[in-house]
């Protein structure tokens, strides 16, 4: 039996040796096991993935839900030094619900003692009302501890974000406004709504907070010497575009909210669209120079005093003015005779088309929406004359600065810009006027400040090389002109290098009985206005704001 | 060779709890430290936002007539020099420099 038990268990051993087939299926098993592990994987990552983007969505909804203030969110924005010029912070709203006031008498008092200037009257009755009020907003931390340590039930502290303006009136048009939904209403808060509710980054602008200081500070001052009804400059650099300062008089608070309605507060920057006058003269020479028609040194005899087209008179508003002049001694002198006749014989095309390219005749893409649109008019021989001489075409003061920079800076096309970007960003633009016309222009500008000839003489400030032109217009009234005056002077500096434009415009000045000017080009100063010009009243604010800023701008301003 | 798939992928299946686990040390510490972060950085702003206040141009002029008037003086551009260093030398120039043709 054991024999055989053991013939048994050989038989077995030897058929197991052989049996290979079983090996095999010892390893499909095995690999069905791997699939079956990669399957139970598979789907755990899929049941994993599945969670997570659950868990994802809630997290992100929930987020929305748990600060309900989020929704008043907004970014800063600073200015090119990092200097905030507006700044969300989270603040205090102090309520009161009347029903759970215990001693009316003895919350009255202690109220009294944290907040001495409230009107009680007018608390005590709402008081009365039983209803929920607010009591005070945005209170400081100090008084928020006082009211909370007088351990009233009564009183519900609101947490809640507001935007704060530490630089109050001075960037008011720039910045613009905002609705009690957080919504911008005007300014760049209107126009880069989305962005600032979205971006945690604060928005850096292309200008300069002490310049932006300095030079309101002298549109504030002069208004009341010359009592003009508004005023506005404006710095760019030329190059590229950058607004450094860009100021409109009168302006607001902005921590005030307050509702603007009067018209007079209109950004005069942007949105003003003016008849600027001989500003314009600077454009028909350079024009004349571009199609190759005059040089500087082409003269026009003969000029006569008045020419007449149609039914308006076009005389000179200097008498004494030569009938002979060179294309350079007319832009000097201000000559409106030979600047009809240089326009003439560029003819309408030529004219529109340079007008066109440096930007003044369409209304001008910017970061702000406030833009004035250039008043449309139609092209024929008189109306050729008169925008050879700056009248009867309007335009902006911005557009003016562009026009400006782009005959000053060679001839390249730029866009004014409020925002910052990155030095690399900017690319030298195509150029758009001839080379060589800008170093044919920027020595008469200099001219017209620095030589007796000109009417620029009261911006020639020491160590700047202020170049630049004048503008005096009668303002437009029903069916003419009106005595009303929009004075301009469109200035360029350094002449040798240009970097920046300064515009500077004064809308309905008057002249000043007292005022005291110091002449620049000669000994000796003169007390009163002597004529209501460009050449006695906005040359003379922008003679004052380049003695201002010049320093900064030559010492401390770093071109990035 | 299948083996070694396996060995391999066992491997890589442990390098990778190991890593994640170690990762998992640093992304707390990086939450941490941000978390840190978050009100130093609210108050920095703060700060700032006072010092902007504080050193804003209308204070400066403000300070100035209370305190300074009478010590502040102007300077003309014209007289500023600039000190510049070339090859360990030092070179004083004017700031501005005045055209020649003017």
């Amino acid at each position: 039996m054991t024999m055989n038990n053991r013939k048994n268990i050989i038989l077995e051993e030897y058929e197991n040796e052989f049996s290979y087939k079983k090996s095999k299926t010892n390893l499909d098993i095995q690999f069905n096991r791997i699939a079956f592990i990669f399957f139970v994987f598979v789907m755990i990552s899929i049941i994993y993935s599945v969670q997570l983007l659950h868990l994802g969505s809630l997290k992100s909804g929930g987020d929305a839900r748990s600060i309900p203030n989020i929704k008043d969110y907004r970014a800063d924005i600073v200015d090119r030094n990092g200097n905030y010029l507006v700044k969300t912070v989270s603040s205090i709203d102090i309520g009161i619900s009347p029903i759970e006031v215990i001693d009316k008498q003895k919350l009255l008092i202690n109220l009294k003692w944290i907040f001495p200037k409230k009107d009680y009257v007018k608390v005590e009755k709402k008081l009365n009302k039983n209803k929920f009020f607010k009591f005070e907003k945005t209170i400081s931390s100090s008084n928020y501890q006082k009211i909370m340590s007088l351990g009233d039930k009564s009183i519900r502290p609101e947490e809640r974000l507001t935007r704060i303006y530490p630089q109050k009136n001075l960037f008011s048009h720039i910045i613009g406004q905002i609705d009690n939904e957080n919504n911008g209403i005007s300014g760049l808060e209107k126009s880069f709504d989305e962005k600032l509710k979205q971006s945690n980054e604060p928005l850096k602008l292309t200008v300069d907070a002490d310049i932006q200081f300095l030079i309101r500070e002298e549109l504030v001052r002069f208004q009341s010497i010359f009592r003009s009804k508004g005023s506005a400059a404006i710095l760019m650099n030329v190059n590229n575009g950058e607004i450094i300062s860009m100021v409109s008089y009168p302006d607001f608070d902005l921590n005030k909210r307050e509702k603007i309605v009067d018209l007079n507060f209109i950004n005069r920057a942007t949105k003003g669209v003016y008849e600027l006058g001989s500003v314009f003269k600077t454009f028909t020479v350079a024009a004349g120079l571009e199609e190759g028609l005059i040089n500087t040194d082409t003269e026009f005899l003969n000029l006569e005093k008045r020419l007449k087209c149609g039914k308006n008179t076009i005389t000179e508003y200097d008498n004494k003015i030569p009938p002979d002049l060179t294309v350079e001694q007319i832009l000097i002198r201000s000559g409106n005779v030979g600047s009809v006749r240089i326009g003439q014989r560029l003819e309408i095309i030529k004219l529109k088309t340079f007008l066109e390219k440096i930007g003044v005749l369409k209304k001008i893409k910017f970061d702000i929406e406030e833009v004035g649109e250039p008043i449309p008019f139609k092209w024929g021989k008189c109306k050729l004359a008169t925008v050879s001489y700056g009248h009867g075409i309007t335009t902006t003061p911005l557009q003016l600065a562009k026009a400006y920079a782009i005959i000053s800076n060679g001839g390249f096309d730029i866009e004014p810009s409020l925002i910052k970007q990155d030095s690399e960003n900017y690319q030298k633009k195509k150029r758009i006027i001839k080379a060589g016309i800008s170093e044919k222009i920027t020595p008469i500008l200099r001219k017209i400040v620095a030589t007796k000839a000109g009417t620029a003489g009261l911006a020639n400030i020491d160590g700047y090389e202020v170049g630049g032109k004048t503008g005096t217009a009668n303002k437009t009234s029903i069916g003419g002109y009106s005595n009303a005056k929009v004075n301009t002077f469109a200035g360029i500096f350094p002449t040798s290098n240009p970097k920046y434009v300064l515009i500077v415009l004064l809308d309905e000045p008057k002249t000043s009985s007292d005022y005291v000017y110091e002449y620049k080009n000669k000994k000796g100063s003169y007390t009163g206005t002597p004529f209501n010009t460009a050449g006695w009243t906005s040359v003379e604010v922008a003679g004052k704001i380049i003695e201002k800023i010049g320093p900064i701008l030559a010492t401390k301003h770093i071109e990035n | 060779m299948k083996q070694l798939v396996l060995v391999v992928i066992f491997v890589l299946i442990l390098t990778t709890s190991l890593v994640k686990n170690s990762t998992k040390e640093i992304e707390d510490q990086i939450f941490v430290i941000n978390e840190n972060i978050r009100p130093l950085k609210s108050k920095l702003e703060d700060e700032l936002l006072e010092f902007n206040y504080l050193s804003s141009p209308e204070k400066l002029v403000q300070y100035q007539t209370r305190y300074f008037e009478k010590d502040l003086i102007k300077i003309e551009i014209m007289k500023i020099k600039e000190i510049t260093e070339n090859n360990e030398n030092l070179e004083i120039n004017d700031l501005i420099n005045k055209n020649d043709n003017e």
